[in-house]
């Protein structure tokens, strides 16, 4: 019986693992790079590697902000300002405008102001509230962070489910692997190298057992942050179907969404007075976000909101009147259990609150993660090829279900690494004036990542996998080269400078790029064997994929 | 500190590692056995993982501080691997240099 249990598992494990790993690939791999989302999106605006911001204190950035929003939008609705940190050194401001009077035409941005319907943005300098160098356009490492969970040219709510459906796959596939995983202790630390379909399973084991803590723990919650869109069944029983109800008793704001304003013009309270409060209460330099309703009417008020000091999403918020300056609200400082737990563990999926170091340590287990389920596809795809044997052999074919999944992973794993750099190439290549440049970069990703796709499902083959390594190796490794032909800050620069989010983002990719050589490399030395090839026509000389 | 923690880790593991029977026949050769030092070697290594742990909570805290063991786990576990089937014969002395080091770091940072 228990034989029988476990046997039972393997198959479960097997293919609710090979149905959804191809996407769960991609969900991987993007979710990794979103761990270095800013460097990311910093790489990817070159014209701010060198913009050398110093810090002032906290009351000094916010009072340069606000001056500056004044200048710009007194009349807004809403300004959103995101001070800045250690990895993004400049303000995030935003600010809504009113809708435009008929007819009006659109005022000229100023350069480094962007704007996507009523919402103006910029990145302003914190010493000094004037925007920063205008940037390209361009979506960075905030592409990535869509992808994982939402996907692209398709509304987020389908692609929510699919990444649910896929999540839930997944957990079933780390909890079944772990039942099926017959040697666990034994094998803790096995790694045959050059051993076929037992490398790839040991590979399989290494990457999922050694970083099982994480794999369970991104994996569940993942699907916890999504929670009340999948299972929202709880919350409208007990509140029955008043979502408003639930959503303000769960997720306390500190006041309605869209106050109107009075129409009676009133000047700002001074915001030192504000601040001083919030670091009474959390310490210094522990403010992230400012979000001011109605600037300049009388019923105008200001929410701060503390930066992340441990481990949970929600952090608490004070709202004050914005005209007097007086504690309206306060939330969050005591949520209660159960909110406290779902917030943590939405904390621990995002990881906002690492520092450099468990960044890097979390980085590793996500790439570790990658290589599980790149392992995983490709273990059935030998192991299917094993059973052939024989048949090509004989000069037969290959089933249509192994062709397939060759193909399939082909183009999710190999394609999937040149789409990636290709991304990047295209940030650097495309003019930096063109219109819609950020979704052409994306446009390119994808595009890339198609023709990659289409030629693994039209030539299987070990050659083709070792061409696609190739390229995305050449790809990926040349990216230090792109940075030196495009920018100034090339890896001689970065590093004396001490430009350490550039220099990181270079030597990661060469060291992928290295990797990649390496795999193509291997591919291309082991031969598949004499007899196989004299044996079969010479029109179905379709060498085994592995 | 951190360092501390990696490296009792890494030794931690390269310990349970060499207490395998396989393993310590790649590091000290064929026919050789763990033998008597088995269950030295197993209670060596879970000592040290365990440091480990008390290592990275003197560093995060007592929530974070779980957190990073695992990572740190991770990291270490994945390095014993890759010595285990690429430099068997290094395992032990680096296991050692590692052990030294982590007593380094630690006094150092307990001073």
């Amino acid at each position: 019986m228990k034989e029988g249990f476990r046997q039972s598992m393997n198959w479960v494990h097997t293919y609710s693992g090979l149905l959804v790993g191809w996407v769960l690939f991609m969900v991987f791999a993007a979710g990794t790079a979103c761990y270095y989302r800013d460097e990311i999106t910093l790489w990817m605006k070159p014209e701010l590697h060198q913009a050398g911001l110093s810090l002032p204190p906290e009351v000094e950035v916010v009072s340069n902000t606000v001056a500056a929003l004044q200048q710009r939008a007194p009349t807004a609705q809403r300004w959103f300002i995101t001070l800045p940190t250690e990895r993004e050194p400049g303000v995030r401001a935003s600010w809504s405008a009113p809708p435009l009077a008929k007819g009006a035409a659109e005022p000229a941005l100023e350069p480094g102001v962007t704007r996507r319907g009523r919402l103006y943005s910029a990145m302003l300098d914190p010493a000094t509230g004037q925007p920063m160098a205008a940037t390209r356009e361009t979506r960075g490492g905030e592409f990535f962070y869509r992808l994982h969970f939402d996907l692209h040219y398709m509304p987020a709510i389908w692609a929510r489910w699919i990444i649910g459906f896929c999540a839930m796959f997944m957990l079933v596939a780390i909890i079944t692997g772990i039942v099926t995983h017959r040697r666990i202790f034994a094998d803790f630390f096995t790694f045959r190298p050059k051993k076929g379909q037992r490398s790839w399973l040991d590979a399989h084991n290494a990457t999922a057992v050694l970083a099982l803590p994480y794999h369970l723990m991104i994996t569940y919650t993942g699907l916890v942050t999504l929670m009340l869109m999948y299972m929202p069944f709880g919350p409208q029983v007990t509140y029955k179907g008043d979502q408003q109800a639930f959503t303000a008793e769960v997720f306390p704001a500190t006041g309605p969404r869209d106050p109107k304003p009075s129409g009676i013009a009133t000047p700002l309270t001074p915001m030192a007075p504000l601040i001083a409060q919030a670091q009474q209460r959390w310490g210094e330099d522990s403010i992230a976000r400012i979000n001011v309703h109605n600037p300049g009417d009388a019923v105008a008020t200001i929410t701060l909101s503390r930066k992340a000091q441990d481990m949970s999403s929600a952090q608490p918020a004070l709202m004050f009147n914005g005209t007097t300056g007086k504690l309206l609200n306060e939330v969050g400082e005591d949520r209660g259990a159960v909110i406290t737990t779902r917030s943590v563990l939405y904390g621990l999926h995002l990881g906002r609150f690492a520092d450099p170091l468990l960044r890097l340590l979390f980085f590793v287990s996500g790439l570790a993660g990658c290589v599980m389920v790149a392992t995983g596809l490709l273990l059935w795809a030998v192991k299917e090829r094993n059973k052939y044997a024989k048949v090509v052999a004989n000069g037969g074919r290959v089933g249509w279900a192994s062709r397939l999944v060759d193909g399939l992973n082909v183009g999710a794993i190999a394609g999937l690494m040149i789409a990636l750099p290709a991304f990047f190439w295209a940030n650097r290549l495309l003019p930096v004036g063109m219109a819609g440049r950020g979704q052409a970069e994306i446009d390119l990703f994808f595009g890339v990542w198609a023709l990659a796709a289409i030629a693994g499902l039209a030539w299987p083959t070990r050659r083709m996998w070792i061409i696609q390594l190739g390229v995305a190796a050449f790809m990926f490794g040349a990216i230090p080269l792109l940075n030196a032909a495009t920018t100034a800050t090339h890896l001689g620069v970065s590093i004396p400078a001490g430009l350490w989010a550039v220099a990181g983002f270079d030597l990661t990719c060469l060291a992928l790029g290295a990797a990649l050589l390496l795999c193509a490399g291997w591919l291309g030395r082991r031969k598949p064997s004499a007899k196989a090839v004299r044996a079969a026509p010479a029109s179905l000389n379709r060498e085994p994929a592995l | 500190m951190v360092v501390t923690a990696w490296c009792t880790a890494f030794s931690g593991f390269a310990a349970l590692g060499l207490a395998i029977d396989r393993h310590h026949e790649d590091s000290y050769g064929r026919g050789k056995s763990p033998g008597a030092r088995r269950p030295w070697l197993r209670l060596a290594g879970t000592l040290a993982l365990l440091l480990s742990l008390a290592a990275c909570l003197a560093v995060q805290g007592p929530t974070q501080g779980w957190v990073l063991w695992l990572g740190v786990l991770t990291a270490g576990a994945l390095v014993v691997v890759g010595v285990l089937s690429y430099a068997p014969r290094r395992a032990a002395p680096l296991a050692a240099i590692a052990g030294v080091l982590a007593a380094i770091t630690a006094l150092l940072a307990l001073i």
